[in-house]
């Protein structure tokens, strides 16, 4: 772990400290979050449902005001118009005026955005076409299925060539190929140098593009790092052998290890321990037939956040700034 | 830039309503009729000539015929289309923009955008106001030119009723606005802007109603207090009175002559009908500045509260 200094800090494109927002008297959906985002990465804030990751978004666009937050987004404080400018946002569950068309939403979002009109007018079917709605762009909104809505949504993100792009559940009411097409679409952003932020429980999904995850646990961040850092953290190894070991079995467990006929499985990523087992086993003359070393995935990493929750600090740092 | 694109989303958000339509078809079907009288010297002729009524009292050449007919325009055409029906029909059409506006997953876009709240919400609101400036245009230009070229009467002063009409809408608007930004209910919006309209205009009814009793004494607490709480509210009525003046027309009383109204089939007799008289006097010779400026305050303040609102919710 790197200590990081001052100046590579405000390199941060999202840099957010101590986040708190509380609804009504009771409802408190962020309870004193640091996230770290590095400019051109794909970051994916995973969650289960109202752990607070639209909540977070909101606020670092403005549409909610957090009881408490210190950090930068791009350099300047949570709601800097300029840094407005260039950042772009799809809702979750969004809902466009449905007497619009595509082009005209495009147009009128861009303007909102400061995009000069000659710009725009040639963005917008660039945008369009990348989003397989260029048939589509004269039509009034209201004849969209949820699934062109989506692609208008993101269409609209894209529209004022942000530097920060913050997509909420961006993938919700695609088909397999919106999907792929969304995906793809990102990574070549992301070649552009682009910063993006996903919200989403689609683990699969952020596991195959982003760079970076925190894990959102009732308002709490409950883990951060790379997907890397994540997911090696909590490995296990498996050791098979021909034939029953079950006359190692108090050993094995003296060693902490878990023993089921002819397999070893060895929590944690020690290696020593691991290479304690094999001594014994080929000690008793059995053969070693594999030893695996099992990464766990990223759901593994979710559903173990979620049971370690409450042991959690609020304050929780991501890893690399330990 | 920002501005321009809201102008342009209102004048798109309006087409989309029914009402705009209605409005305009209102509108036409107004322009219809009032082709299909003429005023001339020697009389009154209406549905096309079908029936001629021999009359000097809209002699459109004499200035107290001409006056007349402006009366006519202004109290009986202008006054019940646009301040009458066609008003609450704009409040109905136009009490959802806000709501619509600020509706979950709508605002989350515009609030990203690099504009403050408080200018997103002046911008919203003086941008709802292009569809009762549409509309207005629309009808003030028509019987302008009606009145001009079939009826021999040229008042430019008509043209000022655009922007009075516009100046009455807003004085409702306003607390449309209001209600829709704390209840985010166009229903709300529509129920409260009317009985708003009903509320501005009670002290004054009350006053007017007091002053039939000549009995009363004036310097009542009553009395004196019902005075103090007519200047606060918007002055609606006075809109007509106004337009009724710059436009070059007389008093609603002065349209029929005298005697139409004592007579027989008037039903009242000379003292109510000078008291009318006086009392419309003094609605005629209102002052357009302290009208307008003391109903701009009260606007004023309501957007404040409306404002103040709007740039502290969470959405
Ligand atoms: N406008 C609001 N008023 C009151 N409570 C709210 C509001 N918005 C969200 N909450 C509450 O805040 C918490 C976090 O909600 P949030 O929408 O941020 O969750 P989320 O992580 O985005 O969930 P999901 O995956 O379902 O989208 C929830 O408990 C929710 O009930
Ligand atoms: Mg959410």
């Amino acid at each position: 772990m790197v200590h990081l200094a001052e100046t590579e800090i405000t390199n941060w494109a999202v840099d957010l400290i101590d986040a708190r927002k509380t609804y009504g008297k009771n409802i408190h959906a962020l309870r004193g979050v640091n996230i770290q985002v590095a400019r051109g990465e794909i970051f994916g804030l995973l969650g289960p449902n109202g752990a607070g990751k639209s909540t977070l978004v909101k606020i670092m666009m403005t549409v909610i005001k957090p009881d408490r937050l210190s950090g930068t987004v791009l350099g300047r404080p949570v709601g800097n118009r300029k840094k407005l400018a260039v950042t772009g946002y799809l809702p979750e569950a969004h809902r466009f005026p449905p007497y619009l068309t595509g082009n005209q939403l495009l147009d009128h979002y861009a303007a909102l955005a400061k995009v000069p009109r000659d710009v725009r007018r040639k963005r917008a079917p660039i945008l369009l076409d990348k989003v397989g709605m260029s048939q589509w762009a004269d039509t009034r909104i209201s004849k969209y299925s949820k699934g062109m809505l989506q692609r208008l949504g993101i269409a609209q993100a894209l529209i004022n060539d942000p530097e920060l792009l913050l997509l909420d559940e961006p993938t919700d009411g695609l088909d397999p190929m919106g999907r792929r097409d969304v995906r793809r679409m990102l990574l070549e952003l992301k070649d552009q140098g682009k910063t993006i932020f996903i919200n989403s429980h689609l683990l699969g999904e952020l596991e195959m593009v982003c760079d970076r995850v925190a894990i959102l646990v009732n308002g709490m961040v409950a883990r951060q790092g790379t997907l890397n850092e994540l997911t090696e953290h909590t490995a296990e190894y498996r050791i098979t052998a021909d034939g029953d070991l079950s006359d190692l079995r108090i050993q094995v467990e003296r060693l902490g290890c878990a023993l089921s006929r002819s397999m070893i499985v060895i929590a944690g990523d020690d290696r020593k321990i691991v290479n304690q087992v094999i001594d014994l086993v080929r000690s008793k003359g059995h053969e070693i037939e594999s030893v695996v070393p099992k990464r766990f995935s990223l759901e593994d990493v979710f559903v173990e956040a979620l049971g370690s929750v409450s042991e959690t600090s609020p304050m929780a740092r991501p890893p690399n700034l330990q | 830039m920002q501005f321009g694109a809201m102008i342009i989303d209102s004048l798109r958000e309006s087409r989309d309503r029914k009402t705009f339509w209605v409005l305009g078809g209102i509108t036409g079907i107004i322009a219809l009729v009032m082709l299909s009288v003429g005023f001339g010297p020697e009389g009154t002729s209406i549905f096309f000539g079908t029936w001629h009524v021999e009359s000097s009292l809209f002699n459109p050449q004499s200035e107290a015929g001409a006056a007349r007919i402006l009366g006519v325009v202004v109290y009986m055409i202008m006054d019940n289309f646009l301040g009458w029906i066609g008003l609450i029909l704009m409040l109905i059409a136009t009490a959802g923009f806000f709501p619509s506006m600020m509706s979950k997953g709508e605002i989350d876009v515009v609030l990203a955008k690099p504009i403050s709240r408080p200018k997103l919400f002046l911008y919203k609101y003086v941008s709802g106001m292009v569809f009762v400036l549409v509309q207005a245009t629309a009808f003030v230009l028509v019987t302008f030119l009606i009145v001009g070229f079939r009826w021999g009467v040229w008042a430019p002063g008509l043209l000022l009723s655009i922007p009075l009409m516009v100046l009455l809408f807003s004085y409702l608007y306003c607390v449309s606005v209001l209600a829709a930004v704390i209840t985010r209910s166009t229903v709300a919006a529509v129920l409260l802007s009317l009985g708003a309209w009903i509320g501005f205009s009670l002290p004054r009814t009350a006053l007017d109603t007091l002053a039939v009793f000549p009995e009363l004494d004036k310097n009542s607490a009553i009395y004196s207090s019902m005075r103090v709480l007519a200047t606060i509210p918007p002055k609606t009525t006075d809109i007509a009175y106004l337009s009724a003046r710059w436009a070059g027309a007389g008093l609603s009383l002065d349209i029929a002559p005298t005697s139409a109204m004592t007579g027989p089939g008037g039903g009242m007799n000379q003292d109510q009908l000078d008291q009318i008289r006086e009392r419309e006097k003094k609605q005629f010779k209102v002052s357009a500045l302290s009208s307008i400026g003391s109903s701009l305050l009260f606007e004023a303040v309501v957007l404040m509260l409306a404002m103040w609102r709007f740039c502290r919710m969470d959405f």
